[in-house]
């Protein structure tokens, strides 16, 4: 049998120093931010039932997740989500706390990707979610919080906001079967424009079904600045989207109040595979990263499907990919090398004097060579700039 | 790597012509891509846009991964392959059709037994019989598929039929098409987000010019 004792799996890395400084440095930021705006943190295990992720609305593909058994041979999973079990949470041990409740996370989840794709099983992600509460404030609340997030990590992001309902909305008063549902989400969400036109081109739609066929085609098309939701209303009519429209116009409105406007826009295509989004869903872009750094949604069954009756909103980032994106900018930010270090033939002494640096703010190594002059070819090679050596008690001092 | 150039992968082989000549139509300057010699990496003179050469299944990863902002690759790579990218317009080239084949006169569908199907693209074949909800054994062929069932190691084959001259010269016929595939223009999904006016400007001047 081939021994794997040297490898890390496919999809998972060791993350080295400048690296770790920078995912540190990135949850650090959130996690930060997640607090002083009254967020609680909540730390899920990483094993959960299978069952918590399976059913109409917990909809994880199962290929997806790393399985296992427990010592009763029932089957769990590495968390390949956090929200679901958040949802389990809020419906459990927190079913008597008083709604809203805002909750943060930064925890890592797990998924089995497509061999050789490049893509990481290892995700670790900062994200909060708001339980309860008035929805409109609360999406407002969680789209300020996104763009924060975003703008902590960089200065160059966008947001981007689309809402689920409007699809739904359409799909549910189109009546088509549910193969044909599944695949036009998922031609729209991919922006499979050839497909859609060709499905619902207007010689095949029945002239009383034709404004879904138009809808269809239309919303993978419907993205760009604010503008595009007043162009959207030549292909939604109705109350329902009247008020949806409406209500995406003024969460940009009052979101263009806090962030720079022109880091907001409207993708009406936006849609997600998850079937738990509900309303408002939305995504976070940085440069230099090919994928979305953050995304998230309003959810108003997901909790309802644990028992508990309530709408809920979150995001999370992604962030070891935002923290490689400013390792690539910026390296050097966050290279860290020790200022100092000391050798004595008196190890008491040497450490007392390392104290003494590290108190005065320096970064000081204690060297555990036998020789002075060992400890001045270690400086060397590791870049330390500062050597003291403590010999017969006198301290001598020198650059390398 | 903010001020990166516009990046078009193009795939390599039967679709690249007709991609080097839809670029001349919409006024590249494309001798690079012309006289390309053994380099990657081409710059389109006067454009803020450089084309990189790759295979059709790469063409697809680098898109996925952001690292091209567009991608010319063909319906065949991308239903085999899969990703998450945007698929926004069909170019009408490259036009072939993925079908089911057998030896002249069988009859793929008779019998009980479990079929055996060869194919390189077992993921289309296995997509194909599942929908059909047939069950069957899926080989997978690097080479001319068309040996497979002449050997006796499959019942059909599954594969890129243009004009059928090659099924013919071997003794085999189509037995049923599974899905036309033609060129079709992909993008990451980040970038036609963050390069929007760049990207929808390119993507209007193909579509303009593909007739």
């Amino acid at each position: 049998m081939k021994n794997n004792d040297l490898l890390t799996p496919e999809g998972t890395r060791d993350l080295l120093f400048e690296e770790c400084a920078a995912k540190r440095e990135i949850s650090e930021r959130l996690t930060g931010l997640f607090e002083k705006s009254g967020y609680s943190e909540v730390i899920t295990p990483g094993l959960e039932f299978f069952d918590v992720f399976n059913g109409y609305v917990r909809d994880f593909p199962q290929e997806m997740m790393y399985k296992l058994v427990d010592g009763k041979n029932r089957l769990m999973v590495l968390r390949p989500d956090s929200t679901m079990p958040i949802a389990r949470l809020a419906a459990t041990r927190l079913k008597d706390e008083k709604l809203p409740l805002k909750l943060f996370y930064n925890q890592n989840i797990y998924m089995v990707n497509p061999k050789d794709s490049g893509r990481d099983d290892e995700i670790s992600q900062c994200g909060i979610e708001i339980l309860g509460g008035d929805g409109g404030a609360a999406d407002f609340e969680a789209l300020v919080l996104a763009a924060k997030s975003l703008a902590a990590c960089d200065e160059d992001y966008r947001i981007e906001i689309g809402d689920m309902g409007i699809f739904t909305e359409l799909l549910a008063e189109y009546e088509c079967s549910v193969e044909l549902a599944v695949n036009t989400r998922g031609w729209i969400e991919t922006k499979n424009l050839p497909k859609l036109d060709e499905v619902y081109a207007v010689e095949n739609i029945p002239e009383t079904d034709r404004i879904y066929a138009e809808a269809f085609k239309a919303l993978p098309r419907l993205f760009g600045g604010i503008e595009v939701l007043e162009k959207a209303k030549k292909y939604l009519h109705g109350e329902f989207y009247d008020m949806k429209l409406a209500r995406l116009e003024k969460l940009c409105r009052d979101l263009s109040e806090v962030i720079p406007k022109e880091k907001i826009r409207v993708d009406l295509g936006l849609l997600s595979r998850k079937n738990y989004y509900t309303g408002i869903i939305f995504r976070g872009y940085v440069e230099g990263y090919g994928q979305p750094a953050l995304s998230g949604g309003r959810y108003d069954r997901l909790l309802g499907d644990f028992g508990r009756d309530a709408g809920a909103v979150g995001f999370a980032v992604n962030v070891e990919a935002v923290a490689r994106v400013l390792l690539q900018k910026d390296g050097e930010v966050f290279k860290k090398s020790p200022d100092v270090i000391v050798w004595s033939d008196v190890p008491v002494l040497a450490l007392k004097r390392c104290a003494e640096l590290i108190a005065s703010g320096y970064c000081t190594v204690n060297s555990v060579l036998a020789s002075a002059e060992e400890t001045r070819e270690y400086a060397k090679a590791h870049k330390i700039p500062h050597i003291e050596i403590i010999n017969g008690g006198k301290i001598t001092s020198e650059d390398i | 790597m903010e001020n990166r150039k516009l990046r078009i992968a193009l795939t390599k082989g039967r679709i690249e012509e007709k991609a080097v000549s839809l670029l001349e139509k919409i006024g590249y300057d494309v001798t690079n891509l012309r006289e390309k010699g053994r380099r990657l990496i081409l710059a389109v003179p006067n454009e803020d846009i450089e084309v990189v050469l790759a295979k059709a299944a790469d063409v697809i990863t680098y898109v996925e991964h952001g690292v091209c902002d567009l991608g010319i690759v063909g319906k065949d790579t991308i239903m085999e392959h899969g990703g998450k990218f945007y698929e926004i317009a069909d170019l009408h080239f490259g036009k072939c059709r993925f079908a089911l084949a057998v030896k002249k006169g069988a009859d793929f569908f008779a019998g009980y037994g479990v079929k055996t199907v060869a194919t390189k693209y077992p993921a289309v074949t296995r997509n194909y019989f599942e929908k059909k909800g047939i069950d069957v054994d899926i080989v997978k062929i690097e080479g001319s598929v068309e040996l497979a069932p002449l050997v006796g190691l499959a019942d059909g084959i599954v594969d890129i039929v243009e004009t059928g001259t090659t099924l013919k010269e071997n003794g085999l016929e189509v037995c049923e098409d599974v899905a036309p595939v033609s060129a079709r223009l992909i993008v990451n999904t980040v970038s036609i987000k963050l390069k929007q006016e760049r990207i929808q400007e390119i993507v209007k001047l193909i579509e303009e010019n593909l007739q």
